[in-house]
């Protein structure tokens, strides 16, 4: 099923969440983004698959103005709260969706230190233990743990080194995992204040390509979590999250060299099927793999399906070629994935078992 | 200020009766006079005893104006004519008006028939009402009495829809009704000119939906119909004539032709004479390719339908058939169903709403052991699906047309304002305007500013541009002149030239001050210290001393005397026109100031 996003703002940033909406955000950056929370019709709500369906449209539940562009959107679980970020700096800005009694998203406040100003826009994940946390930063050295609520800071990285961030993840309530751009994967435990970090670089990784991460959902057993990560260069690696290392797998994917480095390259797992992950970002398409035979040979990989819908585009394409902005899955309908794109694009798409 | 009122009628939230009293400037107009399907009582009309408690609605309303056929915009129009009752016009385009009794009488039956109903209007009733309407063309400008006239523009969505424009003197709404603002296979898109309305009326759902593509919609159902045709099954999709039918026959034709399929498609000929009579009426209705088409060959023409005959629905093999009527509660699309209902390789796709008590709202709520005539229970096991592939704006399709129109403000109608303050601020935002959202029931007041010519004549004219200052663009230039009313029109003129116009004779205002100065000299000798005086000081002004001992400054006079009781004192008397008031003050101010010590 595929479904087109009526709206002109340039691109999408997207957040599943819970399984009741979705959040979208543009990320212009002359402002007047709008983030907007979309109620997705029955048919993707429910577990089977139904057919004909007479609501087939998507309902904007609520929005906000943004008046810097949104690169990071991430819901808070347990809350009705969102987190962005996005330059110029690397702060954050906190949002309140109350779609009960009203359609706005109301900003309540942001997350700033003096460090912040000038830095690249911060990565962020979010995890509710003992409360709402955020995990963000742009650098090695200025990854922190805050809760969200409260604006306390719980937790600052001490390392001695500034490499930028590309990625950042909760492994569980404990255990944060940063990747570099470069590829650098790093373990943090959060309870301990100030402990240092430490890095494993991608092995084999050729020099100049930039890394962006995909670590499975929350919850599960690491031993079946592998930590996959992708570089602009179309080299897939998975790591075992416990030996990083060592590397579980090592792949060529076939993709173009995307003209705009890692900065949308997005790898993510599917969450309700076994070795099953996604790649978008560098053209109009998205790619699936099964990495379950995957080996350590390098050799290339062949994707068990490529999305091709954004690239055949739709009628407005005057600015060229679209690009896919961020994909995500659906938390139950095991191979429905949405994906977003630099033309206003939304499909959700699934494909069919041969 | 003058200001526009608009009221959306009826209980409750809820889309599906649309009735909406808009009052500007002194005229009341009804937009549409829908029914809510959902309702079996008085909740599916809407409250007209908002307009009056008791009586008829003549004296009250000055026209009542139909968007479209559909029954949540028309199917309480006889109810509202004949048993409130109105004896006003009803404005509608052509299609519409052909249409509409049609549409009103199957409902009626189904109604009264199926249902039992008997407080509902009858059939001489509908006949009566459309007695009162007066069909309109696109674009056409269609005077109401004197003052009030409306304009009719093309909407899409089905055949026949308009957006009507609705102007008293310089103040105008523009109500959409339903509207697409993409083309289909039949059917173009909706369209405006910049009119600039003061007003746009329109749905708030559309503002929050953002609607699915239509490629896939129909990829969709194209391949439910493919699916079950494959395995050998059979494909009844009930239609009202008029209303898809003709964009899924293009649909499926277009598609057979692609993949060589070869599995018959029929409709029934009930459908073909109707449909293709009201299409070759309402041809300038349709979209260009139809029209083009239809020069060629009948429209009904396709190579992969063919006409329906009731002993094919006996035939094995998989097959597709249209059929009316559109919810399976007579006919033959109910007798082909009862056929086919027993066998699970077969489907029936819904198109549309179906009313409570048709066998095809039955089916669509679930129930699959039916009663049908004689006690005897129909069990369907065939695939129940129901698309809508109403074309309906959204979002975008929203912003589009107030971007085309550029009214003033925007309503929105159906929604719940509390909910929708991001929507607001979007259209505010967006387009600079205000967005309103009255609840049912609620009264939304709207402030115009109309602007009103005045004619100015050509002497005042040339009078003020005399006065030697160049017209400046960015500065206002202030003229003084007299606004003569007369019928409706209104005019500038000089005062004299309305003076002589309305016989009356210019009268002359002069004040006179007296200024008391300490001087002990003689008289000619304190005018001449005031003449320098004044001569030093106003230096842009003509100060002239005449012969006769007086001074006068532009226009105002200033004479010297003694004091009768007081040789030391003198008295200026400065005399001045109303004109030079402002002058006047000045120098009396100034002399009051005495003059200076230096001698003359």
């Amino acid at each position: 099923m595929k479904m087109k996003m009526k709206m002109k703002i340039k691109g999408k940033n997207m957040q599943r969440r819970c399984f009741s909406g979705v959040c979208v955000a543009g990320y212009e950056d002359s402002g007047g983004n709008e983030i907007l929370q979309l109620l997705p019709p029955p048919t993707l709500q429910a577990k089977e698959t139904q057919g004909l369906c007479p609501e087939r449209d998507f309902k904007v539940e609520c929005g906000a103005f943004s008046n810097r562009p949104v690169y990071g959107l991430k819901h808070v679980p347990d809350t009705s709260l969102l987190v962005t970020s996005g330059p110029p700096d690397s702060s954050l800005r906190v949002w309140q969706v109350s779609a009960e009694d009203s359609d706005v998203i109301k900003p309540v406040g942001a997350i700033a230190a003096e460090n912040d100003a000038g830095q690249p826009w911060a990565k962020i994940a979010t995890i509710s233990a003992k409360a709402p946390w955020v995990l963000h930063g742009s650098r090695l050295d200025s990854v922190r743990v805050t809760e969200v609520e409260s604006r306390k800071n719980v937790y600052t990285a001490a390392s001695r080194t500034s490499e930028e961030l590309s990625d950042v993840a909760f492994l569980d309530r404990n255990t944060a995992l940063l990747c570099c751009a470069e590829g650098q994967l790093s373990l943090a435990d959060v309870r301990q204040a100030q402990a240092p970090l430490e890095a494993a670089s991608v092995p084999w990784a050729p020099c100049g390509e930039r890394w962006r991460m995909g670590v499975a959902a929350q919850g599960s057993d690491p031993g079946s979590r592998p930590v996959a990560r992708v570089s602009s260069g179309g080299h897939l690696s998975l790591t075992d999250v416990r030996k990083t290392s060592e590397s579980l797998a090592w792949v060529k994917c076939r993709f173009p060299r995307p003209s705009s480095g890692a900065e949308f390259l997005r790898v993510s797992w599917a969450p309700a099927l076994q070795g099953c992950l996604a790649v978008s970002g560098f053209d109009g398409t998205v790619h699936v793999y099964d990495t379950q035979r995957w080996d350590s040979s390098g050799r290339e990989a062949e994707p068990i399906f490529i999305h091709k819908g954004h690239a055949l585009g739709g009628a407005d394409s005057g600015d060229g070629p679209s690009l896919v902005t961020t994909h995500a899955w659906h938390p139950q309908k095991p191979r429905t994935v949405l994906s977003a794109a630099s033309d206003g694009s939304l499909h959700v798409w699934e494909w069919v078992r041969p | 200020m003058p200001e526009i009122k608009v009221t959306p009628l009826g209980a409750g939230q809820d889309v599906g009766r649309s009735c909406i009293l808009v009052s500007i400037a002194g005229k009341n107009v009804m937009l549409d006079c829908g029914m809510h399907m959902g309702y079996n009582d008085d909740r599916r009309f809407p409250d007209f005893s908002y307009i009056t408690q008791n009586g008829r609605l003549t004296d009250f309303l000055d026209c009542v104006i139909i968007s479209h056929f559909h029954l949540d915009h028309c199917g309480a129009l006889p109810y509202f004519s004949e048993m409130v009752g109105y004896d006003g016009p009803i404005y509608m385009t052509h299609p519409t008006k052909a249409i509409c009794p049609i549409l009103l009488e199957d409902y009626r039956k189904i109604t009264v028939d199926k249902k039992g109903e008997t407080n509902f209007f009858t059939s001489q009733m509908i006949k009566d009402c459309m007695k009162k309407v007066v069909a309109v063309h696109l674009h056409q400008t269609v005077q109401v009495d004197e003052e009030l006239e409306i304009k009719a523009y093309y909407a899409g969505h089905v055949l026949g829809a308009a957006m009507f424009q609705i102007k008293v003197g310089c103040e105008s709404v523009v109500y959409t009704g339903d509207y697409n603002m993409t083309p289909d296979r039949h059917l173009g898109a909706a369209w405006i000119d910049k009119c600039r309305p003061d007003l746009l009326i329109t749905e708030s759902t559309y503002a929050t939906t953002i609607r699915d593509s239509k490629r896939c919609r129909e990829r969709d159902f194209l391949k439910k119909v493919h699916e079950t045709v494959e395995r050998g099954g059979k494909v009844l999709i009930p239609v009202f004539a008029l209303g898809r039918a003709q964009e899924l026959c293009i649909l499926l034709e277009t598609f057979w032709e692609r993949m060589n399929l070869k599995a018959p498609i029929y409709f029934s000929t009930g459908l073909t004479e109707k449909a293709n009579h009201y299409y070759k009426l309402f041809i300038t209705w349709t979209n260009q390719k139809i029209r083009k088409t239809f020069v060629q060959r009948n429209m009904f023409e396709f190579k992969h339908i063919k006409a329906f005959d009731r002993a094919f629905a006996d035939n094995p093999g998989p097959m597709v058939v249209f059929a009316t009527p559109g919810m399976l509660h007579a006919g033959q699309s109910l007798q082909i169903f009862r056929k086919w209902a027993g066998n699970e390789k077969n489907m029936v796709i819904m198109p549309g709403y179906c009313v409570q008590g048709t066998v095809g709202h039955k089916i669509l709520s679930g129930q699959r052991k039916l009663e049908m005539e004689g006690r005897q229970i129909l069990e369907v096991k065939m695939q129940v699906e129901y698309m809508s592939f109403s074309a309906h704006a959204d979002a975008k399709g929203i912003m589009q047309l107030i971007r085309q129109a550029e009214p003033r403000n925007v309503l929105l109608v159906h929604g719940e304002a509390k909910k929708m303050e991001f929507l607001k601020q979007k259209i505010e935002q967006e387009f600079h305007v205000n967005c309103y959202m009255p609840a049912n029931g609620e009264t939304t007041t709207i402030f115009t500013n109309p602007s009103i010519p005045v004619d100015i004549s050509l002497g005042l004219l040339k009078r003020e541009t005399a006065t030697g200052l160049l017209p400046d663009s960015k500065k206002p230039k202030l003229m003084h002149g007299t606004l003569m009313m007369k019928d409706n029109s209104f005019r500038l003129v000089s005062p004299e030239q309305a003076l002589k116009e309305l016989g009356l004779t210019e009268h002359q205002l002069r004040f006179t001050c007296r200024v008391h100065i300490q001087d002990p000299r003689k008289e000619h000798e304190t005018v001449l210290r005031v003449y320098n005086h004044l001569k030093g000081v106003l230096k842009d002004y003509s100060v002239q001393h005449l012969p006769d001992g007086s001074i006068t400054v532009e226009s105002i006079l200033i004479q010297a005397t003694a004091h009768s009781e007081d040789q030391g004192t003198k008295v200026l008397l400065v005399s001045w026109t109303y004109q030079d008031e402002e002058l006047g003050s000045f120098l009396t101010s100034l002399l009051k100031k005495g003059l200076p010590q230096s001698t003359a």
